[in-house]
């Protein structure tokens, strides 16, 4: 099965979800929805990984996962950054920064010949 | 970090399933709401969702996991699945379980056995810090004993040992303290006597002897060992002892003699004569650093009091003391053997110049245990027990080879479920560890199973083998509920016995190709070869170990018959061999002791069913005496050991009261007082002395002074016999043989050495004419000690057929056990071929085969790697047989009634368990089989 035009990118996704909750606590469908609408639709998130990886970041100790009661009424799992999970993001930001620091170096070697 | 986490969660799978569930509920909710909102019909707008969400229930199952330790898991469920597997095959479970746990458990049951008897620690308080004191010399290697002096001065001067004691101990006449004595009845339990061993029976009287462990007044003080009643013996009050006498009883003798009265305390009893006190009570079952409950413990400076002519707490050379030590706090067993080699140094100048004593002498100390190391085992005890670990290793080796083949079988007849499951994707890996936890499983319920049977069988055997002990040889303590080492040992065992069989018929059932096992029976002709290779292999290894293990068993116990049935040369069923000892200590003079012998002999004749009496030692009795022989009047040499003879004392009617026919001359004439300077020799004796000659009128001189005799005893000293007569030879008892080189002296007249050995012949019922015996001749002297035996209960006891007796019904127990393993391995491979083969079998007939071609096919099939294992199993027995010579009374060791006999047996066995199976191949409808798929 071909990737979808506006998958996230392998890799990406645990530095958007941590970075969704920066901003405090939110459950999947709240990242879901907020990730696609600050990327102006640009990027979506699939639900075949988002759940997986949420876990695996709880299990990882990056966020803290708590049943809380949504907007309209509905119990929701809420999850929530920790201080490791904000470490991380520090770092997977940086690392991100470098990797388009990189790119964007290949790319005007190539602009200036 | 996760890690526990994660498998905290496997035990609420369920909350985390629903939990998971719940969530991604909410989220399907919210899209499909906004789908809604977006305009979709309700319909459309669920399965949009849905749709977004890809495969829902993979997508449940990888966030779970997440959660998981999902590798446990599978092994959870791998044994869930392995134990339905086994569940829905009970008859394969079944016999595997029973072949497992026979082998298993028999290896337990030797291993408990042998590690309470080699390994049992000394019953202290601490035992671990408790030592072995040996030394070594150029003639004795590992001595343990030790002078008494020398031991006061290692006691006194050694600073590494917190406390060092000694024992001694042996058998002292008791009288008084009321109690019953003996119960005037044989001692033999049920369980010897089964076996065909019979101890002497003790009759009634109010003396018997009772095994008393001497030990230093320090001994309970150093082992932290306390009475259960009174109190024990202290260091400090050896002034009280001299003055007051004390002993303490073991709890099992005071259950046993005093029925558990607690009166006794305080009580008085007569040990060889010398009153002692009774002060104390020590705990059931202790031994301290002795192998057997004694009946008391007296301490050692009184030892003298009750044995007379002892000299040991006085004689510097007197090696009668077996020392143990505490080490100290902190120290080494190192150390404390670096100081005690320096002590050794002094203690050698103390000696007697020249005597073994002032030899230089290495002092080594070894972790505390009841007999020594196990590397200072005799060679014949050591090889004894390789010989008996080397039979149930066998039978573990049977056990595992038939369990494998069965599993080879099993595991073959699933080719075609291993075929769909590799299909669908399942790695090879996954596979064999799938098998493998089946196997794995197998043999942890084996060995549960095992466990069970080893603890009760050895419980039965310990009960029976404690009931039958006569009560001077003390009580046997062996503890030999499996604890937890052994439960380790049998952990480590099934689980290895288990991998080992599982092992290759997971290899094999793991590797065809998708093709080939999903058609079946058509599974390629290359896996069945070398399926049937390894199946061949096991059953041959089967074979082999099953036929050595009975050729040896048959062997054993043909000797054990023949030792019954070659004639003995004397009567030995209707003579009665009585020890009377008068009790030492009593007061039992000279004068004494003959006027009773003689009220004696006059009451025995006088008892009805008593044809005649006579004195002298029974042949086939213990305590054989040798003498050097010296011929045409030179002196006896000491140095030359073929030259001797076996002789005892006996009065002249001695060869007609136990119906010894004399081939040439007469017996004696009537006992005199003055020694008879004639001799009687047995023909083999003649015969070696003056081959071809007659030996009538000639003399020869003999000599025991120098052999082996107690120090009053009549011996022969140098003098010259003249021959008078030639008796036919008496059969010999010992295992080297030779003792049926006899020399029969006469017994004077007047000479009584504390007591006599009387036989008399009789008719009727042994027990009956046993029982009156009792009753007269304690109507002599109540106090008088008595053994009893006929000589066949005798000659049952000597060394030689109680081991052959023995070694045989071990054998044919674990022959037994390997046959009926062996059996069930043949039936059920042969089975599973015939099952395997339907098609064939229906192939053949349908071209004309008929039902006794294709019945010989497979039992000759089966039959090959059977013969193979047969003479590999022959070959090794042949060598097996020579190592038994000694216990087969001259049997030919490669006795053809064993080797033939059993050979064939076998082959009748091995076929008829191929043949069961074999005959359900051979009422096939070929029209069935060939369409069985």
């Amino acid at each position: 099965m071909p990737p979808r035009k506006n998958d996230i990118l392998q890799g990406t996704l645990a530095l958007l979800v941590l970075k969704t909750l920066q901003q405090g606590p939110m459950h999947g469908w709240g990242i879901t929805l907020h990730i696609q609408q600050i990327s102006n639709e640009v990027l979506r998130v699939e639900e075949g990984s988002l759940y997986p990886a949420l876990h695996r970041m709880e299990q990882d100790g990056w966020i803290a996962a708590e049943w809380g009661v949504s907007e309209n009424n509905r119990r929701a799992r809420y999850y929530r950054l920790t201080a490791t999970g904000r470490k991380q993001l520090a770092k997977e930001e940086q690392s991100w920064q470098e990797l388009i620091g990189a790119v964007a170096l290949v790319l005007q070697f190539g602009a200036k010949a | 970090m996760g890690l526990i986490r994660k498998v905290r969660a496997l035990f609420h799978r369920d909350k985390l399933t629903a939990e998971v569930d719940e969530e991604l509920r909410y989220h399907l909710a919210m899209r499909e709401d906004l789908n809604r909102r977006a305009g979709m019909a309700q319909a459309e707008a669920r399965l949009s969702a849905q749709r977004s969400f890809g495969n829902l229930t993979l997508l449940k199952e990888s966030t779970r996991e997440a959660d998981l330790l999902v590798f446990l898991e599978t092994v959870l469920k791998d044994i869930h699945f392995a134990a339905r597997m086994l569940a829905k095959h009970p008859g394969f479970t079944l016999l595997a379980v029973l072949a497992l746990s026979v082998g298993i458990g028999v290896n337990t049951a030797v291993f408990t056995a042998c590690k309470a008897v080699l390994l049992q620690p000394l019953d202290a308080k601490d035992s671990g810090q408790l030592a072995n004191v040996y030394q070594s010399t150029a003639q004795h290697r590992y001595d343990q004993h030790f002078s008494f002096l020398d031991f006061e001065f290692y006691r006194d001067h050694s600073r590494a040992f917190s406390g060092l004691v000694a024992t001694t101990g042996g058998e002292l006449a008791m009288t008084g303290g009321q109690g019953i004595a003996n119960s005037g009845t044989s001692m033999t339990g049920g369980l010897a006597r089964a076996f065909g061993f019979r101890l002497p029976s003790v009759m009634g009287g109010s003396s018997q002897f009772v095994s008393v462990a001497s030990v230093s007044e320090n001994y309970f003080a150093v082992l932290g060992v306390n009475a259960i009643r009174g109190r024990v013996f202290l260091p400090q009050d050896t002034q009280e002892m001299d003055a007051h006498p004390a002993i303490l009883i073991s709890e099992n003798f005071w259950r046993r003699r005093f029925g558990g009265d607690p009166s006794v305390l305080g009580k008085n009893v007569k040990l060889n004569g010398a009153a002692f006190t009774i002060i104390g009570i020590t705990p059931h079952d202790f031994v301290g650093t002795i192998i057997n409950v004694p009946n008391v413990w007296l301490p050692m400076r009184l030892w003298p009091l009750a044995s007379k002519d002892s000299n040991i707490l006085h004689d510097r050379e007197d090696a009668c003391c077996a020392l143990y030590g505490r080490l100290a706090p902190g120290v080494s067993l190192k150390q404390a053997q670096a100081e005690m080699n320096l002590l050794a140094g002094r203690v050698r100048t103390l000696h007697a110049p020249h005597s073994e004593g002032s030899q230089t002498a290495t002092i080594s100390l070894t972790p505390g245990s009841h007999i020594g190391p196990v590397n200072l085992l005799g060679s014949e005890l050591a090889f004894a027990l390789l010989l008996i670990l080397g039979a149930v290793g066998l039978v573990l080796l049977i056990a595992c080879a038939n369990v494998g083949s069965l599993q080879l079988a099993r595991s073959a007849a699933r080719q075609k479920e291993m075929g769909i499951r590799l299909s669908v994707g399942a790695s090879r890996f996954r596979i064999i560890r799938q098998l493998l936890t089946e196997s794995a499983l197998l043999g942890l319920i084996a060995g549960g199973a095992s466990l069970l049977m080893t603890w009760w069988v050895l419980r039965l055997l310990m009960l029976g083998i404690a009931g039958t002990l006569p009560i001077e040889w003390g009580s046997l303590a062996l503890h030999v509920e499996p604890d937890l080492h052994v439960f380790v040992y049998v952990f480590i065992l099934s689980l290895f016995a288990s991998v080992l069989f599982g092992l290759a018929p997971a290899l094999q059932s793991s590797r065809p190709s998708l093709s080939s096992a999903l058609k079946e029976e058509g599974s390629g002709l290359a896996l069945r070869l070398s399926n049937s290779r390894l199946r061949n292999l096991l059953m041959g290894t089967q074979a082999a170990a099953c036929l050595f293990l009975l050729i040896s068993a048959a062997l054993l116990i043909r000797g054990s018959i023949r030792s019954m049935i070659i004639s003995p040369g004397y009567e030995t069923k209707h003579v009665v061999s009585l020890d009377v000892i008068f009790p030492p200590g009593l007061g039992y003079n000279h004068a004494k002791q003959l006027a009773e012998m003689n009220q004696l002999l006059g009451r025995i004749s006088a008892t009805p069913g008593a044809i005649s009496e006579t004195i002298g030692l029974a042949p086939n009795h213990g305590g054989l005496r040798t003498a050097a022989v010296g011929l045409n009047g030179m002196k006896p040499s000491t140095g030359n050991m073929a030259r001797t003879v076996f002789y005892s004392y006996v009065a002249p009617n001695y060869f007609e009261c136990l119906s010894i026919p004399l081939v040439a001359g007469h017996t004696f004439s009537e006992r005199s007082a003055a020694p008879d300077p004639t001799v009687i020799l047995s023909e083999s004796a003649a015969s070696e002395l003056w081959p071809g000659e007659n030996p009538i009128g000639k003399r020869v001189a003999l000599d025991a002074a120098n052999q082996f005799h107690e120090k009053t005893e009549l011996i022969p000293r140098g003098d010259a016999y003249e021959v008078i007569a030639v008796a036919k030879d008496t059969r010999a008892i010992t295992p080297q043989g030779g003792d049926n080189r006899k020399a029969y002296l006469s017994s004077p007249r007047d000479r009584i050495d504390g007591g006599a050995l009387l036989l008399v012949r009789f008719r009727g019922d042994p027990n009956s004419i046993v029982v009156e015996l009792n009753k007269q001749l304690h109507v002599v002297d109540p106090n008088l000690i008595v053994y009893a035996s006929t000589l066949q209960d005798l000659l049952t006891s000597t060394p030689t057929f109680v081991v052959t007796r023995l070694s045989a019904i071990f054998a044919s127990l674990i022959g037994g056990l390997g046959l009926l393993l062996a059996c069930v391995g043949i039936y059920g491979t042969v089975s599973y071929a015939v099952t395997r083969r339907t098609r064939e079998v229906g192939i053949r007939m349908a071209l004309g085969a008929r039902k006794g071609d294709v019945l010989r096919l497979i039992v000759l099939e089966s039959g090959r790697p059977v013969m193979l294992g047969l003479l590999a199993g022959v070959a090794a027995a042949a060598g097996a047989s020579r190592v038994l010579q000694a216990l087969l009374f001259g049997l030919g060791s490669l006795d053809p009634v064993s080797f033939f006999g059993v050979g064939f047996l076998f082959v009748l066995i091995a076929l008829l368990a191929a043949y069961v199976p074999a005959r359900r191949a051979a009422q096939v409808d070929p029209m069935v089989a060939l369409r069985c798929d």
